[in-house]
């Protein structure tokens, strides 16, 4: 069970909890780390309140069905059904069906993109923790620029996030 | 800010590409310019920001464009719907702030699409149907634009092998800069093509693949700038090394040099003025703290991009058609690209897709009248080559119809695959249908209480035939590069926009001359796009840059304006 470890502005302790135990199922820790720790609520909390304050209500009405189905289905809360379980409620939300809950496919479709800005967003915005998201994938984030073209290489070169662009490579990677 | 400021020579709306050019152009021949540029000046922070959740996943949240909402909808009698588009970019350099750099000319034949396509039966023997469609010759011609293509090329800095594409048309003067150096998906694209038979080639680039500074004849005042790194971030960011080219960087600084240049920036032009003989005499704006102030010019120039050039003559005028407006041209024949894309996934080879350059290879065997379109059941075509967009927010997305979007299964095909995929997509050309055009919209106003310029817009029956077309060449296309998997599908998301202000010969039926000058008010003048009479398979910019040096020139011999 999650226990978040920050103190929400746009959501509750309890809808964040909510909010981080579902991204856990959308990208799972795996061999390698997930939506957890990238810091995915934390990145949703913080877009809710910056950026998407439209989509509070969303999330509030989606925390709400997503333990109440829980309830309904396997007579536990969310938080404490299994993988399988979680797993088996979202993709009832992405397939819309859940009822009394028209905005299920909304509100999974909006989760997804949010987990997966969180994972692989820039870590200013709150997610992609030591860009966790950016070593997963292979990607080396913001470069100043690349000498070679690593045509069929794997890039080696470990990821950097800058907060502002820099004109010469002596600045950027100061 | 004095309310009716003196009068000056030159009125320029909008300081993007082509309000660049011609400031440059215009107060170096020692008139006096207004610029007014609706947005601020560019910010290096801004411009050449890196930061993907601002630049990609928030753009539509971003200063530059929340203020500038324009309406769309897809047919006469539906209701329209607020959109925010990133283009222009409501700053100095306008869309050349983010652009890809693809640079190239169009053909010669595209100039001529009613000649060559409907008048010699090219169309017929397609078995295309053309209802609907407006077709029209443009007044100009290829070689009328070849020296300032050349001139726009060697001044901005435009990186190409001008022997490399065979449908290419004649060139006195090769490109100033060889091609960029091409990354794994080129290598991929080009292979394959060669192997299919189609002329594969580096895109022409509005990137330095090496320092570069114009040399004479051209204008040397434009400063050195370095060579493009590569870093793959371009398509939607600004360069922080400034290889890309932009009006910033280029010709905006040169025409505050000659010392005749005011640029007024966050200055949103809303009407253009004029007297009782119908002249122009200057525009209006609203001034940064919203003031309305009236600027006086013996000229007028509209660079303000296609939906600003519609909505500012239709807002302008003393009756109800608006101003140059006779032909009752204005807002119609607009074309936009349709989008054709595909993407495939390599298993035992890594693209690396996040480094640039986005635009790298194209092949222009299906595009124009390049082929033989027997019937294929369309006419014209598009360019086809490789696309950008490498960074993870614009690519978790991309999964082959069926396999998981999320979960364990989803994690792992992202750790393998984000590194090895490509895109091949095309520029498919539309042509103007009478069913597509711009207004005022009746309802939704913006901010300063401005009627939005209205989009009536869908594709029609000869995109539809030609998407498919396209669609399957690219396919092969990628099944030839090797990709396990391909998928894809045309979709209605429409760029690069044309018309709206179309050129032409005939003053019933067309709103300015060849020359960009209104066939009804000769002392006003609207530069880009807008005045294309069809659109190409190809991005705009060359040639409104073009059109921009040209009517420039023009101006600055013609009689009785100033
Ligand atoms: C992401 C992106 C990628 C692109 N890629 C390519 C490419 O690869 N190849 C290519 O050829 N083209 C590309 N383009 C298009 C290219 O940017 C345009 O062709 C070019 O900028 C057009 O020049 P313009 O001067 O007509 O308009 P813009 O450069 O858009 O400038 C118009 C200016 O007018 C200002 N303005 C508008 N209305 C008003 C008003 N009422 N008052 C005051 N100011 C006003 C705007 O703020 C803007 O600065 C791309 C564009 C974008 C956004
Ligand atoms: S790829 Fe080259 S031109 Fe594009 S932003 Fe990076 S350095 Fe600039």
């Amino acid at each position: 069970m999650t226990t978040i470890s920050f103190v929400p502005v746009a959501l509750t302790r309890r809808q964040a909890a909510l909010v981080e135990a579902a991204a856990a199922r959308i990208f799972p820790t795996t061999d390698t780390p997930g939506a957890t720790e990238a810091g995915v609520v934390n990145y949703v909390d913080r877009a809710l309140a910056e950026a998407y304050p439209g989509l509070l209500s969303l999330y509030r009405s989606g925390c709400r069905a997503l333990a109440g189905e829980s309830k309904r289905r396997y007579g536990v809360d969310f938080l404490k059904a299994t993988p399988d379980q979680q797993d088996d409620l979202l993709t009832a939300f992405e397939a819309g069906r859940v009822d009394g809950f028209p905005k299920a496919k909304e509100f999974f479709g909006t989760l997804r993109d949010h987990t997966m800005e969180g994972v692989l967003g820039e870590p200013a915005y709150g997610g992609n923790r030591d860009l966790v998201g950016w070593r997963i994938v292979g990607f080396p984030g913001h470069q100043y620029g690349y000498e070679e073209a690593y045509i069929n290489k794997v890039v080696d070169l470990e990821p950097k996030a800058v907060d502002r662009p820099y004109p010469t490579k002596e600045a950027w990677n100061a | 800010m004095p309310n009716n400021p003196k009068a000056v020579d030159v009125v320029i709306v909008g300081i993007g590409a082509v309000g660049g050019i011609m400031a440059k152009q215009l107060a170096s021949a020692g008139l006096e310019v207004v610029g007014l540029e609706r947005g601020p000046m560019a910010e290096f922070e801004d411009y050449a920001s890196k930061d993907t959740i601002r630049s990609i996943t928030r753009r539509n949240f971003d200063e530059r464009v929340r203020h500038e909402p324009i309406s769309v909808r897809q047919r006469e009698g539906a209701p329209s719907a607020k959109r925010f588009t990133s283009t222009p970019v409501n700053a100095v350099g306008g869309g050349l702030a983010i652009w890809t750099g693809s640079a190239t000319r169009f053909m010669p034949d595209d100039f001529r699409v009613d000649s060559n396509e409907m008048q010699a039966g090219v169309a017929d023997k397609a078995r295309a149907d053309l209802t609907g469609y407006e077709i029209r010759d443009w007044p100009i011609s290829y070689d009328d634009l070849e020296p300032y293509y050349e001139r726009f090329e060697w001044e901005m800095g435009v990186s190409g092998d001008a022997e490399a594409n065979p449908f290419a048309g004649p060139r006195k003067k090769g490109y100033p800069l060889p091609p960029l150096r091409q990354g794994a998906r080129n290598e991929l694209f080009g292979d394959a093509c060669a192997r299919l038979g189609y002329h594969a080639h580096p895109t022409p680039n509005g990137i330095l693949s090496e320092a570069y500074q114009p040399p004479a004849p051209y204008d040397t005042r434009i400063q050195e700038r370095p060579a493009c790194v590569y870093c793959g971030q371009c398509n939607n960011y600004g360069c922080h090394v400034q290889a890309k080219l932009s009006s910033a960087w280029t010709s905006v600084p040169v025409a505050f040099e000659t010392g005749n240049f005011d640029l007024r920036t966050n200055s949103k032009v809303f009407r253009i003025e004029t007297g009782p003989d119908g002249r122009a005499t200057g525009v209006s704006y609203f001034d940064p703290d919203g003031n309305v102030v009236e600027q006086r010019a013996k000229v007028v120039i509209v660079a303000s991009y296609i939906y600003e050039a519609s909505r500012l003559l239709l807002l302008s005028g003393k009756g109800k058609r608006g101003l140059a407006n006779s032909s009752g041209q204005v807002g119609r024949r607009i074309t936009a690209h349709g989008d054709v894309r595909y993407t495939g996934i390599f298993d035992d080879y890594i693209v690396n897709g996040f480094i640039g350059p986005n635009s790298g290879m194209r092949m222009d065997d299906f595009n124009g009248n390049n082929f033989d379109h027997a019937g294929v059941g369309f006419i014209r075509g598009g360019t086809i080559g490789t696309s950008g967009g490498g960074t993870p927010l614009e690519r978790y997305d991309a999964i082959p119809p069926g396999w998981p979007r999320w979960g364990e299964a989803y994690k792992e095909y992202l750790a393998k695959y984000y590194t090895r995929q490509a895109d091949v997509t095309s520029h498919p050309e539309t042509l103007p249908h009478r069913e597509n055009y711009i207004d005022l919209d009746p309802r939704f106003k913006d901010e300063w209480g401005i009627p939005l310029p209205r989009t009536t817009f869908a594709f029609h029956q000869n995109e539809h035939k030609m998407w498919a077309f396209l669609g399957e060449i690219e396919q092969q296309i990628l099944r030839e590069a090797g990709a396990s998997e391909v998928w894809g599908f045309p979709t209605n998301r429409a760029s690069r926009w044309a018309g709206g202000t179309v050129m032409g010969d005939d003053a019933s039926d067309s709103v300015v001359n060849g020359y960009c000058q209104s066939h009804d008010v000769d002392n006003l003048f609207v530069v880009g796009a807008s005045v294309f009479p069809t659109m190409t398979g190809y991005a705009a910019t060359p040639t409104v840059c073009a059109l921009a040096y040209r009517t420039s020139e023009y101006i600055l011999g013609a009689s009785g304006l100033f």
